[in-house]
């Protein structure tokens, strides 16, 4: 009898052995679709279907929307094969031959090997549910919209060689930045970008403006950058999104935690450490002290705490009476938190005492929203529609100084600032000239498009 | 999406709600998504979250130790709303209990749950039917199976925190879970329900609109404790939340704008009403079904000022019952200084409840009761009590820190019967800002519900013993409780009722009253979610008639 178990047993177990071989493609595929975050952009938050697309990715250029990437024959990618996969994983062409804009971060996940891509297409089409939706197209303005002029800005910027490990480096530094350079495509959001929108190589990593958000400078400077953040600190961060008295993730980076970095091994983990450790210092000019330096400063225009208001009639829209009503209740009066800093301190806190009031401006308008291990964070936000309450753009502009000057630098920020921030952050120059001289701009853009594509093809010609 | 026109300062719409607090901004919620057109009028104006915060703040000790919740509301000069500190005119109060009648209720877009305790009780199936049950007060046209799929539905609309532990339920008589489990005790509420639970008086959670974790937009509840009179982070339910949840969806809110006249064809079909703007300039919205939700006395006001040739006693009024069978949960306080550390004043404000008084045989004779443990800090009450010993320095920092450690209020509600003589009426002296009548009430607590007082003295002074009590005090003269109801009572008979099983009036096919107007009987619990669940019930009713 017990014999016979175990003769079904062995059975069994052989029977399974070439399926555990698929499936593990599969399992890997999995991780790695979390590893490269395909779920922010291509799942609609809160009712959207898995990777179902109808999710807009704001760019300078205006809305680009993430499209259907289920195996659905008729609206996503189910007529793909794995070459028509890899083609626009990793060189962001579509099968039909369209290109895609680089809010797909084709220009990364070029790094991706030949197994990775296998796994992930192995994972789409087996285990995504087809969901047969069919996800807005993008409407960029001219010129924007002629996306066939993305070749020649390919042939310029698209590195589409795999990874290639470093063999001066350990393996563990290896996979460290085969996952930043590549699956989890850090420089997308973190590299400053160049008049095209291109990552500007020199500068990696060295920060980025991404409309209402700013990507902080994640090189090793220890002023400019996180050279002075512990191990022990820059895991936790990228595990949960917070490290108290220091930094909170929001925008897209808290979406980065939520959906991908929180559900990475330890191990993936600690290789990320290790390669942003060795990033190449780049320091912000001007910069001199830390963004998670800053103190609460004493005296001054004002002082903190409710001394200053109690018994007055101070006008609603003064900074510390906005403060007051609108922040302390959970931040303290004198930005210091609650005690267990599940709500953080405001000193002491990257996005109050950043260079610029970027993140602070985007923090109060969008909120924060970020969910790790059942765990929700929820700020709400205090743009129009506000759940709590909505504030005029002078009541934000006066808390942000308040709180910039209590809390932080000491910068004031303008009601123009916020105004700014409200129509999605500042415009890249591209935005800008095109914005001012539309036609010209279009004209030297096509222009200048055509001459690099021509100048770059013909040294390819000569082997240059 | 359908938008109300508007023409010339008029405005017509399919629907026209009166009132945006709770109930009214639940039906017109459901109506705009339905895909109606929706107005609503609210005579007071929209409120800045941050400014009644930071009135709360600048009030005196006096008004914070008098819990002053009116006060720190901004209020329209149109739409005046009662005032205690110190107290305006507005209502007129007569009868034996008068003084204990004294309501607070806000006017201002959202209404009054911007200041409540967000509790969401709901009736007990035997609450439904008094008389056939007790021989006592009335019978609702409805049993408690017919309500249960609305009160789910408005445990879901308002984000209903409760325990789903079926031995902690009140009733548990439930068909679905909370939408998230009980908020967690604090060290007050275990303490007690450790010292009560086993001479039963079931100290249970007390469901509530508020959860501590992020739940829809709305952020987790931090504990701020101060529910009344604003929650400072958007936390607690607020009826301003659907609210905006409905003007997102197309429906137009008119903030100060005072109805004051309903007119009424042949058939007595309701054609229009009209309303007074903040510059006293009149116009009419007309539409094809009408919602006055305005809370239990300001509705009746409404009917009986709108009398019009047709109605000479008032709009719905043919059973001259509008403005009769005021009811509120007439209550009182116990406190003491217990022999063990309760900490009270983390978390909401009200957190448990002991239900163990709230029904039985013994309401054929005499009124139920509920006794809140009361989870507002006791700072300030310490602190009062202390500076009267005259204490100074480390000795008065002890003292307070004592007193706010052991001291203890205990919150008890009593059931009034709907009584016709308990009633409000126009005044004939005392006029609005608009030059509208102000309300006069007169009220009785009545036999039923004094004789349920002195059974709950003894109840408290069993609890006190338990505690080694010092310091016991039970308050003599009752307080108000804010949940008024019963004046334009549910019934099946038009002759004794004014509205029928969906709170639409006998008297006008297409005029809906719901909320607390509406019930029949007070039970002891908090009325918002049954005054909710009843809104949900008319606004189905209403898609059914449009």
């Amino acid at each position: 009898m017990r014999a016979a178990a175990l003769v079904l047993l062995a059975a069994a177990w052989a029977l399974c052995v070439p399926l555990a071989h698929a499936d593990d493609a599969v399992e890997r595929g999995r991780y790695l679709a979390t590893a490269g975050d395909c779920m922010a952009c291509h799942t609609r938050p809160t009712d959207g279907k898995a990777y179902a697309g109808g999710y807009a990715i704001a760019s300078p250029m205006g809305q680009i929307w993430a499209s259907n990437i289920t195996p659905s024959v008729k609206f996503g990618i189910g007529s793909y094969s794995e070459a028509d996969f890899e083609r626009a994983v990793r060189q962001g062409i579509r099968k039909d031959g369209a290109r895609l804009y680089p809010a797909m971060p084709y220009t990364a996940y070029a790094k991706l090997s030949e197994q990775d891509i296998h796994d992930l297409y192995a994972y789409f089409m087996a285990e995504v549910k087809p969901v047969d939706e069919v996800s807005p197209s993008t409407d960029l303005p001219f010129p924007f919209n002629m996306r066939f002029s993305m070749a020649g800005w390919n042939l310029l910027f698209l590195d589409d060689a795999p990874f290639v490990a470093e063999p001066a480096k350990d393996a563990q530094w290896n996979r460290g930045a085969y996952l930043v350079e590549g699956l989890e495509h850090c420089g997308s959001c973190h590299t400053p970008r160049g008049l095209l929108m291109q990552e500007k190589s020199s500068q990696a990593l060295a920060g980025g403006s991404l409309g209402l958000w700013y990507a902080p400078n994640i090189t090793s400077d220890p002023v400019s950058g996180i050279g002075a953040w512990t191990d022990q600190e820059i895991t936790q961060y990228l595990k949960t999104g917070k490290v108290s008295g220091k930094a909170q993730a929001g925008g897209g980076m808290a979406e980065a935690i939520t959906h991908s970095l929180s559900k990475l091994t330890d191990e993936d983990i600690a290789s990320i450490v290790t390669y942003l450790r060795t990033v190449p210092p780049v320091a912000d000019a001007g910069m001199t002290r830390s963004a998670s330096s800053w103190p609460l400063r004493e005296g001054g225009a004002t002082t903190a705490g409710e001394a200053r208001l109690r018994g007055t009639s101070l006008p609603l829209d003064d900074g510390q009476v906005v403060y007051d009503g609108s922040c302390a209740s959970c931040h303290g009066s004198r930005g210091e938190g609650s005690a267990d800093q599940y709500y953080p301190s405001l000193t002491h806190n990257s996005t109050v005492g950043a260079a610029t009031p970027q993140n602070l401006l985007a923090t109060i308008l969008s909120g924060v929203d970020r969910e790790v291990a059942g765990e929700h964070v929820l700020m709400p936000h205090f743009s129009t529609g506000s759940y709590v309450q909505p504030l005029t753009d002078t009541e934000i502009a006066n808390v942000a100084t308040y709180v910039r000057q209590q809390f932080g630098p000491g910068d004031s920020v303008s009601v123009d600032d916020v105004k700014r921030a409200r129509a999605g952050g500042p415009a890249p120059l591209l935005m800008t000239l095109t914005t001012y001289g539309l036609p010209v701009a279009a004209v030297l853009f096509i222009g200048l498009m055509y001459w690099l594509w021509r100048r770059r093809a013909a040294r390819r010609k000569r082997g240059l | 999406m359908k938008k109300p026109t508007f023409n010339n300062g008029d405005v017509e719409a399919d629907v026209i709600v009166v009132g945006s607090g709770v109930v009214g901004a639940l039906v017109a919620n459901q109506l705009v998504a339905a895909g109606h057109s929706v107005v609503m009028l609210e005579a007071g104006p929209r409120l800045k979250r941050s400014e009644v915060v930071q009135n709360w703040r600048n009030a005196s000790f006096e008004r914070r130790l008098g819990s002053d919740f009116q006060g720190p509301y901004p209020q329209s000069p149109h739409a005046t709303a009662p005032l205690y500190f110190p107290a305006n005119d507005y209502v007129a109060l007569t009868g034996p209990d008068a003084s204990s009648f004294r309501q607070g209720f806000i006017k201002a877009v959202g209404g009054t749950t911007w200041h409540w305790a967000a509790s969401c009780w709901r009736h007990l199936p035997v609450d439904f039917k008094m008389k056939s049950a007790y021989g006592v007060g009335r019978d609702w046209p409805i049993a408690y199976a017919d309500i249960e799929s609305y009160y789910c539905r408005a445990e879901e609309a308002l984000g209903v925190s409760g325990p789903n532990d079926p031995q902690r339920q009140s009733p548990r008589e439930r068909s679905r879970p909370y939408v998230a489990d009980m908020i967690p005790w604090g060290h007050g509420d275990s303490t007690f329900a450790e010292v009560v639970n086993p001479h039963g008086y079931n100290l249970v959670p007390i469901p509530q609109g508020r959860t501590i974790q992020p739940w829809n937009e709305r952020p987790a509840c931090c504990g701020n404790n101060n529910c009344q009179p604003i929650c400072p982070i958007g936390a607690m339910y607020n009826g301003i939340h659907t609210v905006d949840a409905a003007e997102k969806k197309g429906a137009v809110v008119l903030e100060e704008a005072v109805v004051y006249r309903i007119d009424t064809d042949a058939q007595n079909t309701v054609t229009a009403v009209h309303w007074y703007d903040r510059d006293r300039v009149s116009h009419k919205a007309t539409g094809r079904q009408f919602v006055i939700a305005c809370n239990a006395l300001e509705t009746p006001r409404l009917l009986l000022l709108a009398a019009n040739e047709q109605n000479p006693t008032g709009i719905a009024n043919g059973s001259d019952q509008v403005g009769r069978n005021m009811m509120d949960h007439s209550g009182f306080h116990c406190s003491f200084i217990a022999d063990r550390p309760i900490w009270l004043g983390r978390g909401p404000a009200q957190s448990s409840c002991m239900v163990g008084p709230r029904d039985g045989s013994f309401r054929a004779d005499y009124s139920a009761n509920k006794i809140i443990l009361n989870n507002i800090s006791r700072v300030p009450v310490a602190t009062q009590q202390a500076l009267a010993l005259g204490l100074v320095g480390d000795a008065l920092d002890a003292e307070i820190r004592r007193r706010a450690v052991y001291g203890v209020d205990l919150s008890i509600s009593l059931e009034p019967l709907p009584d016709p003589t308990n009633r409000l009426t126009l005044s004939t002296s005392r006029v609005d800002g608009l030059g509208l009548a102000c309300p006069d009430i007169h009220y009785s607590l009545g036999d039923y519900a004094r004789k349920g007082y002195d059974k709950a003295c003894e109840q408290l002074r069993h609890i006190g013993s338990l505690f080694n009590a010092e310091e016991f005090n039970i308050t003599t003269a009752l307080n108000a409780n804010n949940h008024i109801m019963g004046s334009t009572i549910m019934g099946s008979d038009p002759r004794d009722s004014v509205v029928d099983e969906n709170c639409r009036a006998h008297d006008h096919a297409n005029l809906w009253l719901p909320g607390g107007s509406a019930m029949v009987s007070a039970s002891v619990v908090n009325s918002t979610l049954t005054m909710a669940a009843l809104g949900l019930k008319t606004a189905d009713a209403i898609e059914r008639a449009l």
